[in-house]
């Protein structure tokens, strides 16, 4: 198995162009987030079961620290504060750059079908899991390569909705400029990277309907809503 | 009633457009020329005029003057600064029919000159690129400095885009 | 006038024309009428001069195949807030109408467009040259036959099925994204 080699991604998640913002923090504190680091162990099922992506900054967020450390420490800081955006202020839902959490893909391969640009490229293969006791072995996909293009993507969020697994998340972060347009194809490395800046879901607007998980659970399942 | 002739459209008094600068950040001087073809101009336009209005104004804007270091006031030319970079924006899908022009456009642009290339289309063609008359980016005509991607890009954006300018190699 | 009005007033003044009443989006009514090409002007002055629909909106063609391009003109009466889809059908060899800008001029460069997108002729037009399209373009693009040929010369992602590295030979899905032919390009 051969796994494409990252193309000029940095390890940590800091983007020439993007210093500054400060981390964002989940309202409601991390949502799952360590667990989800961790690759899945070889002969598990890949499940949608994390319904929600790392609400608040992991790991990652260290990168984005040192990186506004050493922009507010360079002298021409006139346009830089002057035209950040905090968490705050940006809209929720607001659509920047997509994100990949691999543990939820199970290479359906319907976000790259769906995508009206053809800038999602899926690589991957059939990999054949031996039998536990009593078993059968199972063949399951291993993805070898998930990159999105975003010289070519309009961010009009199909895959989002097409994909099955959550597997896809929108995050607010927009300051990713590049010198070389291959470096906008964002490979599954720095895809994982954008997670930790997605945002937790936005609360219901008062009135709306259950989501169908709570509708189909039976009455008196999920959140309390305000009617009306 | 009778069908009524109009005056038939004139071209304008050549290709540059005006531009919106120098703006002054920190020793880096721009001039922005907006080539606006289609709807990221507008976000082009927003960013423009909001970075004009942080410069002027004195009241949340007189930190941002204060921290912009050697270069003079809102609005004007550092006086022992570098000459500010022309900084040419292509923003919008570039039609097979309009590439002359853009290229025409590069070329009047006086040095030193930078091409940053502003949104999907005319980084690579973006939702157009299968279409049969775009031009897939702005780079198969002109040099392009630095691609912002979006669809259209944030405001914002651009100013991250005109920052990675000058950090990989401004005057 | 009243779409029921305009339909009764065609009736007697066109009685080649076919109208329909056609509820749209936000409940506008519409009135379509289809014509012989032999009728189109006088169609059009009578939408003009009878129906009160002065605003000239579009001028377009549709594909249709065997039938051949089916021309549509919509018009707006400002006053009356009433709407009218003129349509006339041409044949494909031969696709000719007469030229719609001496009753409007905004027709002038919709007829340009529509005749270098679908290669309908408009007799009589002061100057029919290629308004969108780049100098030494070949085709008509909007024709259905014209194929994407960007689209049929990169991979498609999609193509691929899970588990593979390369477009499936073996897939009973549909391989060939929209918008390409079957079997384009040729071999």
């Amino acid at each position: 198995m051969t796994t494409m080699e990252p193309r000029g991604a940095s390890p940590a998640p800091q983007v020439q162009g993007d210093p500054g913002q400060a981390p964002r923090q989940g309202a409601a504190g991390p949502v799952g987030g360590p667990e989800l680091l961790d690759p899945e162990p070889t002969g598990a099922e890949p499940t949608g079961a994390q319904p929600t992506g790392p609400g608040s900054a992991g790991r990652g967020s260290a990168g984005l620290e040192l990186t506004r450390r050493e922009s507010a420490r360079s002298g021409s800081a006139g346009l830089e504060r002057g035209c950040e955006l905090d968490a705050g202020e940006l809209p929720p839902r607001s659509r920047g750059v997509i994100g990949l959490l691999e543990e939820n893909c199970t290479v359906c391969m319907l976000c790259a079908r769906e995508c009206p640009d053809w800038c999602i490229y899926i690589e991957s293969h059939k990999q054949t899991v031996p039998a536990p006791e009593g078993g059968r072995p199972r063949v399951r996909n291993v993805l070898d390569r998930f990159a999105i293009d975003f010289s070519l993507c309009m961010y009009c969020g199909i895959c989002i909705e097409a994909c099955p697994y959550d597997a896809l998340f929108w995050s607010p972060e927009f300051g990713y400029p590049e010198t070389a347009i291959g470096a906008l194809t964002h490979e599954r490395d720095r895809l994982r990277d954008w997670m930790w800046t997605v945002p937790p879901p936005p609360a219901h607007d008062p009135g709306a309907p259950l989501p169908r998980e709570a509708q189909a659970a039976g009455p008196g399942a999920g959140p309390a809503v305000e009617s009306g | 009633m009778a069908a009524v002739d109009l005056p038939a459209p004139g071209r304008g008094s050549g290709t540059m457009p005006d531009p919106a600068g120098p703006v002054a950040v920190g020793g880096f001087s721009l001039r922005v020329f907006d080539a606006g073809l289609a709807c990221c101009a507008v976000e082009v336009s927003a960013a423009l005029r909001r970075c004009a209005e942080l410069l002027a104004d004195g009241g949340a804007g007189s930190a941002v003057g204060a921290d912009l270091g050697d270069s003079a006031g809102p609005g004007s030319a550092p006086g022992n600064g570098p000459s500010p970079v022309n900084v040419l924006v292509v923003a919008g899908t570039v039609t097979d029919k309009l590439a002359p022009l853009v290229l025409a456009a590069y070329r009047d642009l006086p040095q030193p000159r930078r091409v940053l290339s502003f949104g999907a289309c005319s980084n690579s063609g973006g939702p157009y690129w299968d279409s049969y008359c775009v031009t897939k980016g702005a780079d198969q005509i002109i040099p392009v400095d630095v691609y912002v991607p979006g669809c259209p890009p944030r405001p914002e954006a651009l100013v991250h885009g005109l920052r990675l300018l000058r950090d990989v190699g401004g005057e | 006038m009243t779409p029921g009005e305009v339909l009764a007033e065609a009736a007697r003044r066109l009685p080649a024309a076919r109208c329909v009443i056609e509820t749209g989006v936000g409940a506008a009514e519409t009135v379509t009428m289809d014509v012989p090409g032999r009728d189109w002007l006088a169609a059009l002055a009578f939408a003009r001069d009878e129906a009160g629909c002065d605003f000239f909106d579009w001028l377009t063609a549709v594909d249709e195949l065997d039938q051949g391009f089916a021309v549509v003109v919509h018009l707006y009466s400002v006053e009356g807030g009433q709407h009218m889809l003129v349509r006339t059908l041409v044949p494909r060899e031969d696709p000719a109408l007469p030229t719609a800008t001496g009753l409007f001029r905004g027709a002038g460069w919709a007829e340009r467009e529509t005749h270098e997108m679908f290669g309908v002729a408009f007799d009589g037009h002061p100057g029919l040259a290629p308004l969108l399209l780049p100098d030494g373009f070949e085709g008509h693009p909007l024709r259905k036959e014209f194929p994407l040929a960007a689209r049929a010369a990169q991979e498609w992602p999609g193509a691929r099925e899970p588990g593979e590295r390369q477009a499936s030979q073996r897939s009973r899905r549909r391989l060939v994204p929209p918008g390409v032919p079957e079997g384009w390009p040729p071999p």
